[in-house]
């Protein structure tokens, strides 16, 4: 017995040594930034940046020939030189002509040059590489797998002097060039398929103002500041972790304890207990994400049969969308889980943008009234008092699938559905796992979903919303309008920022009008950091973006 | 004389406190099932238009608080056995209780919300003052009597009728009331009054709110219903197959037993709860689904049980006898084996309903339950997980619900055990 | 001779056992390729030019019949090429062989726990013969039983980490002890690894407690327990090489089978405390629908279970010639 109480007296203190042997770490140096990232990178290498973590990580330790800020006075795009010293568009802008550095190095010693440019447009394009732009290269002359026809494209002028020549009748951007550029010596060496899987893809060779330092599996990747950078500044940022935490809890709490230093996606209520401690700042990324309830404007048995189109028996109808556009209490949501981190939204063209948007749109207003007597015009009436509508003896009852996983969409399902009973329609809630409710969006089987789109920059419409089911797939709701096709072609003409501007408006009033889907909100990304950090910039692009600049 | 206050008196006095506390809503019910019965007589389409699971479940309710009692008096000599069981049989009487009454018990519909920036994430025992809304409701005719009477009863899972505030004052031009820290108004005459001020109650929370400021303990209430609901049914599947492929692979023999006696082990040995995500993901979590699959996962040990019994009882001379004078298979079955094997089998059915209820909570923590659409105990633990710092009751009223419920089955299970086989307990 | 047919057995349900695995293997393959949904939906983006997704699925051979994909697989498997990763864009073993470790030696010491828990408080409420502690044990199991892990795992956690602040919530080592020295590093995983450890321990406990206990009250009342004690053996030998031998015996087989499934099966503890383990990358493998990998898991696990099968055989047969010896003695 003695022998017991002898050893669990032992036990008890080394547990109690451990308490003391672990230290909190918040003596963080302050040339050293802790960002907590909810899970891990598949890949350190610019050419399958797919998500948006690996993008960040990627444009810090690679160089691309210009960069793009955001100009918040313009709402629109900024270029900034970066591989490209300057540059000079031809009088029809077909072609340009580049002036690029001659003193950057990669990480192994080997300059970067014109030639690792040519091959970066060559190898992104390859569709044996699959890279993430593969299908994007549109302005420039291609085969017809997509691939850059390198004769055609580029004219090397001189060492540092490179011509690329666009094709005809595109309008091509200097946005096009913004893209992290790859060592030729590297991958050039192996077949393009194995580019995917190299080793180098994991521990890269890299020529940005930071170099990879350690990649801690599921734990951290770490990155240092590159002395030999043209954009290195004595007394910035040294080094970066962009530590794995997975749970959200965690990493709230690693940011109050000091073990992370910053935070994205922080949940509007949490926001004041951090602002209490008055060691963080609390900013938000805005009108970057929107949630909508979409609406299949197809018939799905139908269109599950032979891909037959026919309208849907309750959405097709404007004046029905209209209605439950009025019955949805977006502003509770807005108000109750946002909490003034986001505003109601009008159509998919985002408030930031200032000279496109039509700033005279009205959000709909909740009223079950107005929404009520909208679905009496259409003829959908509760003749049977039993609190459902219904018309030609069909009832309106429908299911609304939204992913398992999203705590808001839950939030805010739960509240509709409520008010949508007290107009007497009876709406289903289905939580699906992710996986399978793109599935069934894609496939056009879902009655109604909630889903969200992170608007591209610079603005594109066309993925979405244009008619053609075959070329657009990312019509979920499969909503069909000539005049807003005509519109969108019109957009992708060479034309002037006013012109296209204007043609904005029109698609914004159409949109808006005929209520495809339900806008709901824009949610703003809250970011908090510490305050040690200085000189950060959030703008629409992203929080993590300049980080040679950080302080 | 402790065992003379047996589970069953126990599960009286339940029923007596439920009479007692839910007396008016009993007799609203009661009133309604009257009205609803003329209602069929005399306008049969527009009844059956009219009818919905809340209703029927409200009547189910009543139905049972009335004949139970009755069942249990005429029977009460058979029944007498069981006397001696102590704590887990007055817990069996808890959940079966809550099981067949949770429209009565529970004081809202569980998915009931309303004015969330009020009712979001209070504490247990706290109350919130209501305002009651004027409705525009005309008392004519059959249908609009009912349909009053139906509102006051059937748990909805909205009511335009209420508002809950922090507090409010009455000014000249109307009510101002305030939610948390908004100032709204609207006039005095869209509120019921009594004596010229709004009419104000309160509502009380028992367990607290969660985040969607839902009454935590109708959901507990209806949780325990779907939680059992779908252990009952995934054992019952078990069951089937467990004893049906059993009692084939004993009395066959030869291949059809080495293989099923194979795949029982593949079973056994493998992680199943692997297989069970996997299908689930794929092919989707509904309340069907989840309950196939458990039951699919679930028949290893009743399969081994039966297939031992009936190798055995292969041997014994009067099943020999059965068998020679020709019985079918099926008959066999029942006549012969099931009175043998009843015992051990009933004694695991319960285990495994314990097992099959603790998988339940376990994929609904996970998303993949049916949770997603009834309120789960792991349902509610895995929202509760998000608000951890600050709604402890979240995760620990479900929390304490799965374990007193999987105690109680254990225990219950063990008890059994040895009510059959009383050497058990040397 | 005895010997040699019981490792006989042994081998031949190993056999079967691999074959079973096979079968498993092939008929996953054709059902997650039969389910709804697919791997390359996740490129279905506003970004990603439409192109992409039709190219990933032929990378991925998504546009093959089964049947042709199925053979494809065999042939690699064979060679011990399980295929690539869709996620990590690795093969599928270095991607699991990167998980193993962790996952052993987090199992293994719940494992530990549980075993030698149980043993030492089984013998403790055994021996003693106290009646209020052996209640108490006993009770006290049955409701450590029916606490499953995630219930304890989320209580565990708000007592101890959002209370008390006392053990970190989540994860295996802390950001700054990558360049620590060993004695700092052990003492970071261990502070990271308690919690889980101990809720992953008490799911298994009270069963090891009741199997030890149960075992020994059956042993006390064998023959050879009398006999022993008749000619005057001390009580000490008489446990130490009689009794909790005789209840390894049968308590280690089950263990094999339970250890074997806890490495794949603690995934629930590994997704309330997000750690690195078996069973939360085949959770996200399914999830994602990264097929190769779901295949690599499944594989991994059933084989884990055929090893601790095996070595708890082995065991048996040893403490099975001591058991021998020692009564011959």
């Amino acid at each position: 017995m003695s022998l017991t109480r002898k050893n669990i007296f032992i036990f008890f203190l080394l547990l109690s040594s451990v308490f003391v042997g672990c230290k909190k770490e918040s003596s963080l140096s302050n040339s050293q930034v802790v960002i907590a990232i909810p899970s891990d990178i598949e890949r350190i290498n610019p050419l399958f940046a797919f998500s948006i973590n690996e993008a960040n990580i990627n444009e810090l330790l690679f160089l691309s020939l210009v960069k793009h800020s955001w100009d918040k006075n313009e709402g629109d795009l900024k270029t900034e030189p970066m591989l490209a010293n300057s540059w000079e568009w031809n009088s029809d802008s077909s072609s340009i002509t580049l002036e690029l550095r001659s003193d950057v190095k990669w990480s192994d010693g080997i300059p970067l040059t014109i030639d690792d440019v040519i091959f970066s447009f060559d190898v992104y394009s390859d569709p044996a590489v699959e890279s993430y732009l593969y299908g994007s290269f549109l302005n420039f002359y291609t085969d017809k797998d997509s691939h850059i026809i390198e004769e055609k494209t580029f004219e090397k002028l001189s060492e540092t002097r490179l011509k690329i020549y666009f094709a005809p009748e595109s309008s091509p951007s200097l946005f096009n060039l913004d893209f992290p550029i790859v060592p030729k010596h590297i991958f050039d060496k192996m077949p393009r398929k194995e580019i995917a899987t190299a080793k180098e893809s994991f521990a890269p060779v890299t020529s940005g103002p930071f170099m990879f330092e350690k990649w801690e599996k599921n734990q951290a990747i770490i990155i240092k500041q590159n002395p030999k950078s043209f954009l290195h500044k004595e007394g910035n940022v040294g080094r970066i972790i962009f530590k794995v935490v997975p749970d959200y809890n965690s990493r709230l709490t690693q940011l109050k304890n000091n073990e992370v230093d910053l935070a994205e996606y922080i949940k509007p209520e949490d926001v004041g207990d951090l602002k209490k401690s008055d060691s963080f700042v609390i900013t938000s990324l805005k009108g970057r994400e929107y949630d909508y309830l979409g609406w299949n404007n197809l018939d799905k048995e139908i269109y599950k049969k032979n891909k037959g189109i026919a309208p849907n028996k309750f959405f097709s109808s404007v004046k029905v969308r209209q209605a439950l556009s009025m019955a949805l209490n977006r502003n509770e949501v807005v108000t109750s889980y946002l909490r003034g981190y986001g505003e109601l939204a009008n159509s998919p063209i985002s408030p930031i943008f200032k000279n496109a948007v039509n700033e005279k749109l009205q959000p709909f207003t909740f009223d079950l009234e107005k929404a009520k007597t909208l679905l009496a015009e259409e003829g959908w009436n509760d003749k049977d008092q039993n609190g459902i509508l219904e018309k030609n003896g069909e009832e309106f009852k429908f299911t609304l699938t939204i992913s398992s996983n999203n705590p808001r969409r839950i939030f805010a399902a739960t509240l509709f559905k409520n008010t949508l009973k007290q107009i007497g329609i009876e709406m289903n809630i289905e939580q699906l796992e992710l996986g399978m409710l793109i599935d069934k969006i894609n496939n056009k089987s879902a009655d109604a979903w909630m889903a969200s789109w992170i608007i591209p920059i610079p603005l594109d419409l066309k993925f979405s919303w244009y008619s053609n089911l075959a070329t657009t797939p990312m019509n979920f709701p499969s909503y069909q309008n000539k005049e807003l096709d005509d519109l969108l072609d019109k957009l992708e003409a060479k034309i002037s920022k006013q012109q296209k501007n204007e043609l904005y408006k029109k698609i914004e009033n159409i949109l808006y009008r005929d209520q495809p889907v339900t806008f709901l909100y824009w949610i703003d990304n809250v970011v908090a950091y510490n305050k040690k950090i200085k000189n950060i910039e959030v703008t629409p692009l992203g929080t993590v973006h300049h980080c040679w600049l950080w302080r | 004389m402790r065992n003379r206050f047996s589970a069953f008196n126990f599960f009286f006095l339940l029923l007596l406190m439920t009479v007692v506390i839910r007396l008016q809503l009993l007799v609203k019910t009661g009133l309604l099932l009257v009205s609803y019965l003329i209602f069929l007589l005399t306008d049969f389409d527009k009844a059956v238009g009219q009818f919905s699971f809340g209703l029927a479940d409200c009547f189910t309710s009543l139905l049972f608080l009335a004949v139970i009692p009755l069942l249990f008096f005429s029977k009460k000599k058979k029944l007498s056995g069981f006397k001696s069981f102590s704590f887990s049989s007055y817990a069996v009487a808890v959940i079966l209780y809550v099981f067949l009454f949770a429209p009565i018990i529970a004081n809202s519909h569980y998915d009931f919300q309303k004015d969330i920036s009020v009712t979001r994430l209070l504490s247990p025992f706290s109350s919130v003052k209501v305002l009651h809304l004027k409705t525009n409701g005309n008392e004519r005719g059959q249908l609009n009597k009912f349909l009053s009477r139906k509102k006051e009863v059937v748990k909805n899972s909205f009511d335009e009728g209420v508002i809950f505030v922090d507090s409010f004052f009455v000014t000249e031009t109307g009510v101002s009331y305030f939610q948390s820290g908004l100032k709204n108004h609207l006039p005095l005459s869209s509120f019921e009054l009594s004596e010229g001020r709004p009419k104000t109650n309160t509502k009380l929370f028992l367990l607290g709110s969660d985040e969607l400021g839902r009454d935590v303990f109708s959901r507990i209430i209806y949780g325990t219903r779907i939680s059992i609901l779908v252990g009952l049914c995934a054992v019952m599947l078990s069951l089937i197959i467990g004893v049906s492929l059993g009692f084939l692979a004993g009395l066959s023999g030869g291949i059809i037993d080495l293989l099923l006696s194979r795949i029982n082990d593949m079973f056994l040995t493998f992680p199943v709860i692997f297989f069970i995500i996997l299908i689930l993901a794929f092919f989707g979590n509904s309340f069907v689904s989840v309950i196939v699959v458990l039951g699919f996962s679930g028949w290893m040990s009743l399969f081994r049980i039966v297939k031992g019994e009936v190798v055995s009882l292969k041997n014994k001379d009067y099943f020999i006898t059965a068998n020679q004078l020709g019985l079918s298979s099926a008959r066999l079955f029942f006549k012969e084996a099931l009175p043998v094997i009843a015992t051990p089998v009933i004694v695991n059915t319960v285990f495994q309903f314990g097992n099959v209820v603790l998988s339940e909570s376990a994929l609904s923590f996970l998303g993949l339950g049916v949770g997603n659409e009834y309120p789960t105990w792991g349902a509610m633990i895995n929202s509760g997980q998000e608000y951890l710092s600050q709604a402890w009751w979240m995760i620990f009223v479900p929390g304490l619900a799965i374990v007193l419920t999987l105690v109680t089955i254990n225990d219950f299970g063990k008890k059994l055990a040895q009510y059959f086989n009383p050497r058990l307990h040397a | 001779m005895k010997r040699s047919i019981f490792a006989l057995s042994c081998i031949k349900r190993a056999a079967t056992s691999v074959l079973i695995l096979f079968l498993t293997v092939s008929f996953l393959f054709v059902l997650v390729r039969i389910a709804p949904g697919n791997p390359s939906q996740k490129y279905l983006s506003p970004n990603l030019s439409p192109q992409l997704i039709e190219k990933v699925k032929s990378s991925f051979q998504l546009d093959k019949p089964v049947a042709e994909q199925y053979i494809s697989f065999l042939k690699n498997a064979f060679t011990g090429d399980f295929g690539v990763s869709y996620n990590y864009h690795r093969p599928v073993s270095g991607v699991i062989f990167e998980v193993l470790p962790f996952t052993i030696l987090f199992s293994l010491s719940a494992f530990t726990i549980q075993f030698v828990g149980g043993l030492f408080l089984a013998f403790w409420a055994f021996h003693t013969h106290k009646k209020s502690l052996d209640k108490f044990l006993s009770r006290g199991s049955i409701f450590l039983y029916a606490v499953p892990s995630f219930v304890s795992g989320v209580f565990f956690i708000y007592l101890f980490s959002v209370q008390l602040k006392l053990f970190p919530s989540s994860g295996v080592k802390s950001v700054g002890a990558f360049d620590g020295n060993f004695l700092i590093l052990a003492l970071d995983y261990f502070h990271h690894l308690f919690l889980p450890v101990i809720v992953l321990a008490f799911t298994g406990l009270p069963v090891y407690f009741k199997y030890f206990k149960e075992s020994f009250e059956e042993n006390q009342q064998k023959l050879y327990t009398v006999y022993l004690r008749a000619i005057g053996v001390s009580e000490r030998k008489i446990y130490l090489s009689h009794i909790i031998p005789n209840s390894l015996n049968s308590i280690i087989a089950y263990a094999g089978v339970d250890l074997g499934i806890l490495f794949s099966g603690a995934l629930i503890t590994e997704v309330v405390f997000s750690l690195p383990g078996m069973g939360r990358l085949a959770v996200n493998a399914i999830f994602e629908r990264d097929y190769p990998l779901i295949i690599g898991c499944t594989l991994t696990a059933g084989l884990l279970v055929i090893i601790t099968n095996l070595i708890a055989d082995l065991i048996r047969m040893k403490i099975d010639k001591r058991l021998a010896k020692g009564l011959i003695n």
